[in-house]
C-alpha cells in the first residue's frame, strides 16, 4: 500500500480524473459495466439496442427524481414528498386537460408548477417555520397523495389530447420522448451542479452551513430554490408518467422517493451533505435499472430484487466510506 | 485495492445472480406464455399463479410467470410488462393493477401481434377501444354478482325483514373490483332488505389493520352494527378480529370475498361467518387453457366469467359443493 501511494499509479491517477473532472466515482462506473456484463452473460435477451432503450425508459421518471434528490441532499436536506408530488402532478395536469379541457401545453404547465408549489411550501416551512426537513416533506407526501386522490376521485383520469401524449409515447428516431426528456434534464442539471455558482453554493451550504452563511451565500434563500426546483422536478417526472399511460393516475410514483434518494446515495451523493453530482447519481440510476431489468429477464421474483437493491446500496456506501478513510490517512 | 474491492462486488454479485436464477424458466425457448400478475404476496394472486401453474402443465405449456412488490406498483409493473415483452412471448396474460398503467406495453404487444389476455378483468373495455387495443378475452370473477351473492347470504341469515346498520368496507381507493363488490352488495341489499341501511362504506385499501381500525371506530358509533361485509378477505378478517376484541361477535355477521386459505380456517372455527370465493385457482387455470385454444386458431368467447361460490361453516363441512375442489 504504501508503495502505492509514494508513485500514483495508472488506476489512481484515472480515479482522481474522474473525480476532479466528470465528478463520479470511477468504481461506480465499474460496478455498472460488471452489472451489465454479468446480465448479458445470464441472459441472452439482456443485449440488444431495444432492451437498452427499455432501461433508460424505466429508469426516467425515477431517474428526474433522483436528480431533484441529488440537489436537496447534497445541501443537507431532504425531500421525502417526491414520490407523491410525482403523483399529484400527473393528476392536476390530466384533470385541467380532462375535465376542464385546458390546452396540452397549460396541461404540462400545470404538472411542473403543481410540483414547483408543493416543493415552494416545503422550502417555506423548512427555512421560515423552522420545521426540520424530513417532518416538512414527509407531511407534504401524506398532503400531496391525499390531493391527489382528492382531485381524482381516487381512480384514474383517463383520455390525454394527442400531444400531450406525444410527450410519453412519441418516438423521434426511435427514441422514447421520455428517455429523451430525461437525458436532456440529466445533462442541463449536471452543469448546472458541477460548474456554476449556483452548484457550488449547493455544496457548500451542504458542507457546512456556517461557513456558508459567513461566505455570503444566502442560505435559506437557496434552500427555498432547492425545494422549488425538486418540486418541479417532481412534477415532470409526473408530466411523463402521466403522458406514458394516457392518464393521470394518483397512485403513480408510490414510494419513489426512497428509491430516488437510494439512487443518489449509490452514485455517490452524501446523505448528510456536501458532496453529490448528477452524473454520479445517475450511474447509481442506472445499476438498479439494470438490475431491476436483468433481474426481470431472468424472471426473478421481485422479492429478490428488493434485497438485491438493498444490498447494492450498503455496499455502495461502505466501499465509499472506504474510500474516504483510506483517502484520510494518506 | 479500490480495484479488487470493485472486483469482489462484482463477482459478489454475480455469484448472488446465478443463485437467484436457478429457477425454472429462466431460459427462454420459443413459443412461452408470459403471465403478469400484480403480486404474489396475497393467498388470492398466489391461487391463481397454481391454477396457471397446474393448467401449463396439464396443457404442456411453457411459460414464464412475474408480478411486482405490491398491488399498487402501476409504473413497475408497466417497466416489468415491457421487459417480458423482450423475450418474445407467444401470449401476453396480465392482470394490471389499474386500467390504464399496462397500455403502452399492451400497445407494444398488440403491434407485433402477441394475443392479450385480461386476467381477472382489470382493464376497461371503454379505455381498450379509445386506445384500438383488442384483447382475445378478459376471464376472471363477475364482481358485482359476488357482492350481490354476499347481500343474499345475509339477507338470508337475518331474514328480510332485518333491520339495522351495515359497515361495507371498500378496497382501494379507486380500484374497480372493489367498488364493484361493494355496489353490486349495495344494489342487492337494497333491493332484498331496505330495513338494513349501510351507514358508512369506507375504503379500507385492502389492509387488514386499516379494516381493523374503520371497524372499531364504527362499533363506537353503532353499538348495534349488524353486518360487515368487506371487499377482500384480508379486511374481513381484520374486521372479524375487532369485532370479537369489542365482544360482539354473536351479533354481527361479517362476509369477505375471495374465499382464501385465512379465511376458510376463520370460517371453520366459526369467527368468519362467510366468504363469496373467487376461485382464482380456476381462473388462472381457465386463462392458461383459453389462450391454448385461440393461439390453436379456435374461438372463444370474449368474456369468460368464472363463476363464485359462497363459503359458510356448513358448505365446508359438508364439502359435497363439486367447486369446492379450486377453493385453495
Amino acid at each position: 500500500m504504501s508503495s502505492e501511494l509514494a508513485r500514483p499509479g495508472l488506476w489512481t491517477r484515472a480515479q482522481r480524473g474522474s473525480v476532479e473532472r466528470l465528478h463520479i466515482r470511477l468504481e461506480s462506473l465499474l460496478v455498472l459495466l460488471a452489472l451489465a456484463a454479468v446480465m448479458a452473460a445470464l441472459s441472452p435477451y439482456f443485449l440488444s439496442f431495444s432492451n437498452f432503450l427499455n432501461i433508460l425508459l424505466a429508469t426516467s421518471t425515477i431517474g428526474i427524481l433522483a436528480i431533484a434528490a441529488t440537489f436537496v441532499i447534497s445541501a443537507g436536506g431532504l425531500d421525502l414528498s417526491l414520490g407523491s408530488v410525482m403523483g399529484l402532478s400527473g393528476v392536476a395536469g390530466a384533470f385541467v386537460t380532462v375535465n376542464l379541457g385546458v390546452p396540452w401545453g397549460l396541461g404540462v404547465l400545470a404538472c411542473i408548477l403543481t410540483g414547483a408549489l408543493a416543493g415552494t411550501v416545503n422550502g417555506q416551512l423548512v427555512t421560515r417555520a423552522l420545521v426540520p426537513a424530513f417532518i416538512v416533506t414527509l407531511g407534504m407526501l401524506g398532503i400531496a397523495r391525499g390531493l391527489a386522490l382528492v382531485i381524482s376521485g381516487g381512480r384514474v383520469i383517463y383520455g390525454l389530447p394527442p400531444e400531450l401524449l406525444y410527450l410519453g409515447q412519441g418516438r423521434p428516431f426511435g427514441i422514447p420522448m421520455p428517455v429523451v426528456i430525461f437525458v436532456a434534464t440529466a445533462i442541463v442539471a449536471h452543469c448546472v451542479l458541477a460548474y456554476t455558482r449556483f452548484g457550488r453554493h449547493t455544496l457548500a451550504i451542504g458542507d457546512s452551513e456556517g461557513a456558508a452563511r459567513a461566505a455570503g451565500i444566502r442560505v435559506d434563500r437557496h434552500r427555498r430554490v432547492l425545494y422549488t426546483l425538486s418540486g418541479a422536478l417532481a412534477g415532470l417526472a409526473g408530466m411523463l408518467f402521466m403522458a406514458r399511460i394516457n392518464s393521470g393516475d394518483p397512485t403513480a410514483g408510490l414510494n419513489y422517493e426512497l428509491t430516488a434518494i437510494t439512487a443518489a446515495i449509490i452514485g455517490g451523493t452524501n446523505l448528510f451533505g456536501g458532496r453529490g453530482s448528477i452524473l454520479g447519481t445517475m450511474i447509481g440510476a442506472l445499476i438498479m435499472g439494470v438490475l431491476q431489468n436483468g433481474l426481470n429477464l431472468l424472471a426473478v421474483q421481485s422479492y429478490y430484487q428488493q434485497m438485491a437493491i438493498g444490498a447494492v446500496l450498503i455496499l455502495a456506501v461502505f466501499i465509499d466510506q472506504y474510500q474516504i478513510r483510506k483517502e484520510t490517512r494518506s | 485495492m479500490g480495484r479488487r474491492l470493485a472486483t469482489i462486488r462484482g463477482s459478489a454479485l454475480a455469484l448472488a445472480l446465478a443463485v437467484m436464477s436457478t429457477g425454472p424458466g429462466v431460459l427462454a425457448e420459443d413459443g412461452q406464455y408470459a403471465v403478469l400478475m400484480k403480486t404474489l404476496s396475497n393467498p388470492f394472486w398466489g391461487a391463481m399463479g397454481q391454477g396457471v401453474e397446474d393448467g401449463a402443465k396439464e396443457a404442456g405449456i411453457d411459460y414464464f410467470i412475474q408480478a411486482v412488490e405490491s398491488d399498487q406498483a402501476a409504473e413497475p409493473q408497466l417497466n416489468v410488462c415491457n421487459t417480458m415483452l423482450e423475450r418474445q412471448p407467444v401470449a401476453m396474460i396480465t392482470a394490471a393493477i389499474n386500467s390504464t398503467n399496462l397500455l403502452p406495453c399492451l400497445k407494444t404487444a398488440q403491434d407485433r401481434g402477441i394475443p392479450i389476455v385480461d386476467l381477472d378483468a382489470n382493464l376497461d373495455p371503454a379505455v381498450l377501444e379509445a386506445e384500438g387495443i383488442e384483447i382475445a378475452f378478459r376471464i376472471g370473477s363477475d364482481n358485482v354478482a359476488a357482492g350481490a351473492q354476499g347481500a343474499e347470504y345475509l339477507v338470508s341469515r337475518l331474514g328480510a325483514e332485518a333491520t339495522g346498520p351495515v359497515l361495507v368496507i371498500e378496497g382501494l381507493s379507486g380500484n374497480i373490483t372493489g367498488q364493484r363488490r361493494a355496489q353490486g352488495f349495495a344494489q342487492r341489499l337494497g333491493e332484498l332488505a331496505p330495513g338494513l341501511e349501510i351507514v358508512a362504506s369506507l375504503p379500507g385499501d385492502w389492509d387488514r389493520g386499516k379494516a381493523a381500525s374503520i371497524t372499531n371506530d364504527i362499533l363506537t358509533r353503532h353499538p348495534d352494527l349488524v353486518a360487515i361485509f368487506a371487499a377482500n378477505d384480508g379486511m374481513a378478517l381484520g374486521a372479524v378480529e375487532a369485532v370479537y376484541a369489542a365482544g360482539l361477535g354473536d351479533q354481527v355477521t361479517i362476509i369477505g370475498v375471495d374465499g382464501n386459505s385465512d379465511a376458510v380456517k376463520s370460517i371453520r372455527d366459526g369467527r368468519l361467518n362467510a366468504s363469496v370465493a373467487q376461485l382464482p385457482y380456476l381462473v388462472g387455470k381457465q386463462a392458461v387453457e383459453n389462450v391454448k385454444k385461440v393461439l390453436a386458431g379456435e374461438t372463444v368467447p370474449k368474456d369468460i366469467a368464472v363463476p363464485t361460490l359462497v363459503l359458510t361453516r356448513e358448505v365446508l363441512e359438508e364439502g359435497s359443493e363439486p367447486l369446492l375442489q379450486y377453493v385453495k
